[in-house]
């Protein structure tokens, strides 16, 4: 044998004893639970095969208010690590993750919203006058940006490495293989939305403030300024005066926003409807976190072109 | 404003129209809360639609709570039994809980279903389109047609079903044809206006007219009148207070409930004579002296009663504080009227700038949003050192104000317990 091979067969020993010594991995993929199917996206993107990665929540419910069900629970006990939005995002996590591990010991933990620049970090009193749906910590709607999916997967990449270090690699040429491909995007998105630059937009929910600062778009008011509780008619009435007087083209709506309500308000103002997934599997054709970009972006610029 | 609520408005009133008369019936037969179950239920219906790949505004969905809301209604009429074993409501309760606990279940396959079933018993009154009141009116119309024609069977089963049985009426027949309109109604109407909505328009107009008078004539044409004009004062209530539409009329509903409790009350009270007053002033006085107790006890917490009587008259706190200390709450005060003051105005600015009515430079803005943010902090603490005044003095009202509440109401109390003692025998 040649010194090359030997220092192969060294590394390859090395592998096999520091994967034997990685105590929640019975040889399979890494089980890892995602809070989001966002998170879940990038989790797959990042550990490919050697991973198997569930969502704790499907898309478009409420991640607020959770009925958790015996199968999560489930799900949380086999859990090595945990991927979570933080924030205040799943205020149940901490509850349910006590209640599924008993004495067990808990499973590494991953929240995202380290080492992200938060948007409306301002607490209630700071924004007196402005609406009530105020996240304490800043708004949790960060994966909507996609260069947050960088720091996102580099936090991915280093926990799945830590649980699995001979995967390395593995876990990097697939991190840098989808930043290849989302760097694409990101130039096909910003292109595609190029412009309309600048222009004034209307959301349902305030769950767009970094998607609309990644492409230069300028919310000026959320329709249901606090989630659930429709608006007055007074609200509507001005805001849809306003919409008219500022030229405001565009209402963003989550596929589960309430549809009369957009209808009544895009009729009112003469401003067109686009139906955005916030969350990958919101709308069939988001399958991953590139598609989910994909069809936002389609369908945002279908709805600002001019007829 | 106008143009955003007539649709809402006629939308209340065809409401009114129909639901006050159904109302008499489900009163009469004491069948409260049997709209909230066949709501449920027609829910449910929509709920499967959906899994089955319909969207929920669909006509297929329609059917579907339809479907569901006639099978809801065929099992009501068939519990209603002669002599029941177990009252009707509790079929009802059963029937209201096990929908909604399976169209949770059903929801659950679902993806991002939860919201839209939740919107669907929420309705929305102030998005109604004209087309759909113009169906809904259609619709009523024909089905109050028929109880037109048939209004002997219905209303003797409703009023009278033991003189129905005995008169040889077929009484499931008439309530299964009872209970078929009932379901066709209360589906079309959750879909426009929601589960509370149709529920207060049900019960609250004819259970208003029904303590007013006998006659089913009066009671309908009383209930139709107090139904519109509480839908109007609702309506205007919402607008001009800025408040969400449905919730606002639901609550209106409520005030007028409260209103004409309040005034048989107080005949009551008139016709009660002496004896009647005493012990309302027996009640006032207890509650007088447990104010002050609670005001000893805990003089920290929140006493609403005080606030209010400071905000009259803030020579109740002042007098509880030292020159200094009163010095302090009138800086404050005058600094929070002017910080709100420049606040508000700031944040329109702000709000203009965003909608493009003022230019401001980025650099202006990043400025304006960090002054806004600083003086937002500064009145927070101007309202703070008066919540702490205020802390203070009522450490001090504790026993000064405290002390003789308790002392008055009882003593009050006392004097007039026994002087209703005392004209009783």
């Amino acid at each position: 044998m040649r010194p090359a091979h030997w220092g192969a067969a060294l590394v390859w020993c090395a592998a096999v004893l520091v994967w034997g010594s990685v105590p929640a991995r019975g040889g399979g993929p890494i089980a890892v639970v995602a809070t989001s199917t966002d998170l879940k996206a990038l989790a797959e993107a990042v550990g490919g095969e050697r991973v198997a990665v569930e969502a704790l929540l499907p898309s478009g419910q409420n991640p607020h208010a959770v009925d958790i069900k015996p199968g999560q629970l489930a799900a949380l006990r086999r859990a090595a690590l945990v991927v979570r939005v933080g924030l205040d995002h799943e205020p149940w996590l901490a509850r349910a993750l006590a209640l599924a591990r008993e004495s067990a010991p808990m499973p590494a933990e991953l929240d995202c919203s380290r080492g992200i620049a938060l948007l409306q970090g301002e607490t209630a009193r700071v924004r007196p006058g402005t609406g009530e749906h105020v996240h304490g910590f800043g708004n949790t709607h960060y994966w909507l940006d996609p260069e947050n999916a960088r720091p996102i997967t580099a936090g991915l990449l280093d926990a799945l490495a830590r649980l699995a270090p001979a995967e390395r690699a593995y876990f990097e040429g697939r991190r840098t293989e989808f930043l290849r491909r989302l760097d694409a995007g990101i130039a096909r998105w910003q292109a595609a939305l190029a412009p309309y630059r600048g222009a004034r937009i209307v959301v349902v929910h305030e769950s767009w403030p970094y998607f609309a600062r990644r492409f230069g778009l300028d919310i000026v008011a959320a329709l249901e300024p606090t989630p659930g509780v429709s608006p007055s008619p007074a609200y509507l009435a001005s805001l849809a005066a306003r919409m008219k007087e500022a030229q405001v083209r565009v209402v963003i709506a989550e596929p589960y926003a309430n549809a009369a309500l957009v209808a009544k308000v895009a009729a009112l103002s003469g401003a067109r409807e686009a139906r955005l997934a916030s969350s990958v599997g919101g709308l069939p054709e988001a399958a991953d976190y590139i598609a989910l970009f994909d069809v936002d972006v389609a369908r945002l610029a279908e709805a600002f072109r001019p007829r | 404003m106008l143009d955003l609520l007539w649709a809402p408005l006629l939308a209340c009133l065809v409401l009114t129209g129909m639901h006050v008369y159904l109302g008499l019936h489900v009163l009469a037969r004491g069948v409260i809360f049997v709209d909230l179950a066949l709501a449920q239920v027609a829910a449910l219906g929509v709920t499967v639609a959906f899994l089955a790949g319909h969207p929920l505004q669909s006509a297929a969905g329609y059917w579907y709570a339809l479907a569901f809301a006639l099978a809801g209604a065929l099992l009501l009429s068939l519990t209603r039994v002669e002599r029941p074993r177990i009252p009707q409501e509790a079929v009802i309760g059963v029937v209201y809980a096990v929908s909604a606990a399976l169209a949770l279940l059903v929801i659950d396959r679902a993806p991002q279903g939860a919201e839209h079933v939740k919107e669907l018993l929420v309705g929305g009154i102030l998005t109604v389109t004209p087309g759909e009141v113009i169906r809904l009116a259609l619709l009523y119309a024909v089905i109050g047609a028929l109880h037109v024609a048939v209004r002997r069977p219905l209303l003797e089963i409703s009023f009278d079903p033991a003189a129905a049985a005995a008169g040889g009426r077929a009484l499931r027949r008439w309530d299964f044809v009872f209970y078929v309109t009932f379901a066709v109604v209360v589906t079309s109407s959750v879909r426009v206006a929601g589960v509370l909505l149709v529920f207060s328009y049900l019960v609250v107009p004819a259970a208003v007219s029904a303590l007013l008078s006998r006659s089913i004539g009066v009671r309908l044409a009383v209930g139709w009148a107090l139904g519109a004009g509480v839908s109007a004062c609702g309506l205007w209530a919402s607008f001009a207070w800025d408040l969400p539409t449905g919730a606002t009329i639901v609550a209106s509903f409520g005030a007028l409930m409260a209103a004409v409790a309040l005034a048989l009350g107080f005949a009551a009270l008139a016709r009660g004579g002496r004896a009647a007053r005493l012990e309302v002033g027996v009640a006032l006085c207890a509650a007088v002296a447990v104010a002050g107790l609670l005001l000893i006890a805990a003089p920290r917490m929140d006493h609403h009663w005080l606030d209010w009587v400071e905000r009259g008259l803030p020579a109740v706190e002042l007098a509880f504080l030292s020159p200094a200390e009163r010095q302090a709450w009138y800086d404050s005060r005058d600094a929070v009227a002017r910080g709100s003051a420049e606040l508000k105005r700031l944040n329109t600015l702000q709000e203009d700038v965003r909608w493009g009515r003022a230019q401001l430079s980025p650099e202006q803005q990043e400025r304006l949003r960090q002054f806004l943010a600083a003086r937002g902090e500064i009145t927070a603490g101007d309202r703070f050192v008066l919540e702490t005044l205020r802390g203070r003095a009522r450490e001090r009202q504790r026993y000064w104000l405290g002390a003789p509440l308790v002392l008055a109401g009882a003593a009050g109390g006392l004097a007039l317990f026994v002087r209703s003692r005392s004209l009783r025998f």
